[in-house]
């Protein structure tokens, strides 16, 4: 009987002792699962459809502008040419990664405007597509959807808060950058976390990320 | 074992049941109830925060995101929230970012789920759908001076 109640108080220890330890010491990071990203039904640069449904299974970084942006943009297409060829070298298991740069200026910015864009950037048209859509379509889907704010200056521009959107393969929003300059380190350790946590998170894997989830074991 | 009385323990078991149900109770509600706790959603500069250009509160108010949903962007500072008014239609979704120039403020927005602190250098964030036209106070709900209560706004629902 004695023996019994010791090993129940042991165990409910090492239980107690075990969830402590993996709250404090967070050996799984994960990044939050902010929100379901919107459904897209977009045209590439080749006039392929492009839509939320083929890219399930990828982690996509989706970033918003329009190709007459011009200087304002140049940064933050300098930063996704530097990411590009680093995912070169990422490995990231079964889980391809894709750039998507989505045009809000649907008007102008047709399928041939968007290849010669996407030329011009050096663009590698297997890792980084360039799609736009129908103009009502895309508000839902990129101001209501990604919460970007974008609107139509008189002068055919457009007046709109720089972002790029993390997506995982769930189709789950993992990070924003709301700035027009991100961190290119910061872009590629969030993508190497979300890639670790697909490939990892088979069988008892899930567990733990699972547990990292519940316990906001968060990459700081 | 060290002698406990029979009464001593029964009153030790009876507080440890009632621990033990009282923390079950807040974790399957924490997961079950979709409770949203309204964490820091950014860091701003408070020194910079109400400078036009420099962050999103340099011009504060309200933006359509999309048809029927929209970001409202609060400055909070002593006595007052810029913009003190907003007007939307039914059925409109608003997105809320308050940020403060000075000290701690807070904010409840009557007949909804927001209520939040606004803590200097940090934006807080929460979500709410105005289905019902009418008119809804907010107010400052953390003592921010001699002119705290003064410090209100409004959510003016047209129909």
């Amino acid at each position: 009987m004695r023996w019994a109640l010791r090993s129940a108080y042991g165990l409910l220890a090492v239980v107690v002792g075990g969830t402590l330890a993996f709250a404090i010491f967070q050996p799984v990071k994960v990044l939050p699962r902010i929100s379901l990203a919107p459904s897209l039904w977009l045209t590439n640069q080749d006039q392929r459809s492009l839509t939320s449904e083929t890219l399930r299974g990828q982690i996509v970084l989706y970033n918003f502008t329009y190709t007459r942006c011009g200087e304002r943009c140049a940064a933050q297409t300098s930063v996704l040419r530097a990411l590009q060829q680093q995912l070169a070298d990422l490995n990231t298991g079964s889980v391809p990664v894709r750039l998507v740069t989505i045009s809000f200026d649907a008007d102008h910015d047709t399928p041939a405007v968007l290849r010669g864009f996407a030329a011009g950037v050096g663009a590698d048209p297997g890792q980084w597509e360039f799609a736009t859509g129908d103009a009502a379509a895309l508000k839902r889907a990129v101001g209501g959807g990604f919460q970007v704010y974008y609107a139509q200056a008189p002068d055919g521009g457009f007046e709109f808060d720089p972002a790029l959107v993390l997506v995982d393969g769930w189709g789950i929003i993992r990070a924003e950058y709301r700035t027009a300059a991100p961190a290119l380190d910061r872009l590629l350790r969030d993508i190497r976390l979300v890639a670790e946590e697909a490939s990892n998170s088979a069988g008892v894997g899930r567990y733990a990320y699972e547990a990292a989830h519940l316990f906001l074991c968060y990459a700081r | 074992m060290i002698h406990v009385h029979p009464v001593e323990r029964a009153w030790i078991v009876m507080g440890a049941v009632m621990l033990a149900v009282f923390a079950a109770a807040v974790f399957t509600s924490s997961l079950m109830g979709g409770i949203a706790l309204p964490v820091p959603e950014a860091q701003v500069d408070p020194r910079l925060v109400a400078t036009p250009g420099a962050t999103s509160f340099g011009e504060p108010g309200l933006r359509e995101l999309a048809p029927g949903q929209y970001e409202a962007r609060i400055l909070a500072q002593t006595w007052a929230f810029t913009p003190k008014e907003i007007r939307i239609k039914a059925g409109s979704k608003v997105t809320f970012y308050f940020a403060s120039k000075d000290v701690q403020h807070g904010v409840h927005v009557d007949a909804t789920n927001i209520n939040l602190m606004i803590l200097p250098g940090q934006v807080s964030k929460l979500t709410a759908t105005f289905d019902e036209p009418g008119t809804y106070n907010f107010i400052c709900h953390e003592y921010c001076g001699v002119g705290h209560q003064t410090m209100f706004g409004q959510v003016i629902v047209e129909p």
